[in-house]
């Protein structure tokens, strides 16, 4: 911090520009989780092309900035996800796509599948729609750029700041055991 | 039907042949099936009549030579199912015990692979009986877990 | 004099990073033309490369892992020291074609640590393959390195250069097939498919880069766009006359041999990646084969029509 005080340049300044380069050219992992997965083909083809924004696709969580939840994520899934978004190197960001992970979606009374992701890991951009068109995607990209610039993306500050209530509920989630009542 | 001529018993239904037999002589019919053209195996399913208080088993065979689709239906009392496993006919029978192990709870002896599938951590019932109220279930689980309590001085 | 000498180092040294990574966001626009799509925008390299140098965490394997892209920078930013760029002659010496071929072996070696070091499986397997890719090109771009200091008769590039100002060495007959041959040579080393075995992202999980973001990831992109420079100015200068147009030595000589050594690498850059565009990837094994039975026979072809050119 010593460096910025005034003397080449502004913390707030410096800030701007590194968001400025972090929006224009976002990498997103290449594990695309659940049946949402079928609308990125199309975003990355060149009918909708997402790479006119400077995103593209990266194989390893390590080299990658925006994590897609595309559908619904089972408990088993969880614990992958959960491995990939801690690998991942800061600033990152998530964006869900379709109903299932705002409250369960079509799966909502379902043994197995994760109601909300917002209390295991903190999401950025939520997209409806069951799956959502590639028009949507590619809003809900242009509206995460937009978010980056004004410096309200934050949730992976959230993750380190509340960390021990995130691992908690990811706990609860995995070793979950019910109290046996009679007769069931 | 080809089938019901081999086996001698059992009835069309729906354009299939059905044909009902009991634990000990169901591995000699398929047996005798699969000799006789009837060698494209195609799933295992099981049906849970709560009502009636058994579980049924049934095996889907069809035969490209007759194009003819056969199901070999067995009954297993609820309490403690158990029946023998046909790996050695068709391989890729042991996967299927293996799902309907894990979500019925219908014991294969001779399956030495009946570990957890889909499943993880999973201490419950099996999921697909009937007397498993699934969305108790979730309501238990998940609704209780509680959200993350931001601080109050967050403005973003 | 040494000053000048260091200052004129450094500047062609930054434009040749400056010029590469201009490159790289230019070369993606064009793939994505031939794919029928828009294309990220061509300074795109740079944006890039800046977001990667501005990440908050950067996760570190040990010292080893941290040296050990500085390996490969240093590698080629001394292989475009000894090559001229645009006629002009940096640190270039009698024998520095040997030099330069010694050199390209540095890179990989820097890979090597790098991948080594961060203990993933994944950038094992890739750095295997990138190696034994580096054994492979090597022999035929040797021997047509060979037919060309027999024909000019020295062992400096420089001198290959200057050689060249009333012909360029590709209008000769057996160097037409000498430079098809460097030109599949050269397609390995940039690392373009079909030759991309070694970062292969849905094979291998992208090979060496396997634990690289970050600011290791920055680096290894700014080492990249180094590459791109070198390789393509080496082949400029062996068979395309360096871009070298005007000999008298005054400022628009400078400024025009500038620009058509640009124009020169930005064409042969073209080429290697509209063949990346149309080809699928090879195997290793493939690879190999191909290298070391059809292209080292025609590499010899070249050698032996050089020779009896010479000797007769």
């Amino acid at each position: 911090m010593g460096l910025f005080d005034g003397d080449i340049m502004k913390y707030e300044d410096w800030n701007k520009i590194s968001r400025i380069a972090s929006r224009k050219s976002l990498w997103m992992v290449h594990f695309c989780t659940g049946c949402g997965a079928i609308e990125l083909p199309p975003v990355m083809t060149s009918r909708y092309d997402m790479e006119r924004f400077g995103m593209g696709s990266m194989a390893t969580p390590r080299q990658a900035d925006v994590l897609l939840i595309t559908g619904y994520l089972t408990v088993k899934t969880l614990k992958r996800v959960v491995n990939v978004y801690e690998q991942m190197q800061s600033p990152k960001y998530v964006i869900s796509f379709g109903s299932c992970p705002i409250n369960g979606g079509m799966y909502w009374d379902s043994y197995n599948t994760v109601k909300r992701l917002d209390r295991y890991l903190p999401v950025d951009v939520y997209v409806g729609g069951c799956m959502p068109r590639p028009e949507g995607v590619m809003n809900a990209f242009l509206e995460l750029m937009k978010l980056i610039d004004e410096g309200k993306a934050r949730g992976w500050e959230k993750y380190q700041k509340y960390y021990e209530q995130y691992k908690r509920n990811q706990k609860m989630a995995f070793n979950f055991e019910r109290e046996k009542d009679e007769g069931a | 039907m080809k089938a019901l001529e081999l086996i001698g018993k059992g009835e069309e239904m729906h354009g299939r042949a059905y044909i009902k037999s009991d634990k000990e002589e169901a591995s000699s019919i398929i047996k005798k099936l699969k000799e006789n053209g009837f060698d494209h195996f195609v799933m295992l399913s099981c049906v849970d009549w709560i009502d009636n208080n058994e579980f049924e088993l049934v095996y889907h065979l069809w035969s490209y030579e007759h194009k003819e689709h056969v199901m070999v239906s067995i009954i297993l009392p609820r309490d403690n199912p158990s029946m023998s496993s046909m790996h050695e006919l068709f391989p890729q029978i042991e996967t299927y015990e293996r799902e309907i192990h894990e979500m019925y709870g219908v014991d294969f002896e001779g399956n030495n692979r009946l570990t957890p599938f889909m499943l993880e951590g999973w201490h419950d019932m099996p999921p697909m009986r009937k007397d498993f109220d699934s969305k108790k279930f979730a309501e238990d689980v998940f609704d209780s877990i509680p959200e993350i309590k931001e601080e109050e001085d967050e403005g973003i | 004099m040494v000053v000048e000498k260091i200052a004129v180092i450094a500047l062609y040294t930054t434009i040749a990073m400056f010029v590469g990574i201009l490159f790289m966001g230019v070369g993606r626009k064009i793939v994505a033309r031939v794919h029928n799509r828009v294309g990220p925008p061509v300074y795109q390299g740079f944006i890039d490369i800046a977001k990667l140098l501005t990440k908050k965490t950067n996760i570190s394997h040990g010292w080893i892992y941290d040296l050990a892209l500085l390996f490969s920078m240093t590698g080629i930013m001394l292989t475009i020291l000894f090559l001229p760029i645009g006629g002009v002659k940096l640190l270039s010496m009698e024998g520095d074609a040997f030099l330069v071929l010694y050199l390209l072996a540095i890179p990989a070696l820097g890979f090597a640590l790098g991948a080594g070091a961060s203990g993933n499986p994944n950038a094992a397997i890739g750095v295997m393959r990138a190696l034994v890719m580096m054994l492979s090109y090597e022999l035929p771009f040797v021997i047509t390195l060979i037919a060309l200091m027999i024909y000019y008769d020295t062992s400096s590039i420089a001198q290959i250069v200057e050689m060249q100002h009333a012909k360029w060495a590709i209008m000769i007959p057996p160097f037409v097939l000498a430079a098809a041959v460097a030109d599949m040579a050269l397609q390995g080393m940039l690392m373009e498919a079909p030759f991309d075995i070694s970062t292969a992202p849905h094979e291998i999980a992208s090979g060496p880069m396997a634990e690289f973001g970050g600011k290791h990831l920055g680096a290894l992109m700014i080492y990249k766009a180094g590459t791109i420079v070198a390789y393509t100015t080496l082949f400029v200068d062996l068979f395309l006359g360096g871009g070298v147009v005007m000999h008298d030595g005054s400022v628009l000589a400078y400024l025009a041999n500038f620009a058509v050594w640009f124009i020169l690498i930005f064409l042969v850059f073209t080429l290697s990646l509209l063949i990346n565009t149309s080809f699928p990837r090879f195997r290793i094994e493939q690879a190999f084969k191909f290298y070391w039975k059809y292209e080292a026979l025609l590499a010899f072809i070249s050698l032996i029509w050089v020779y009896l050119m010479v000797i007769s």
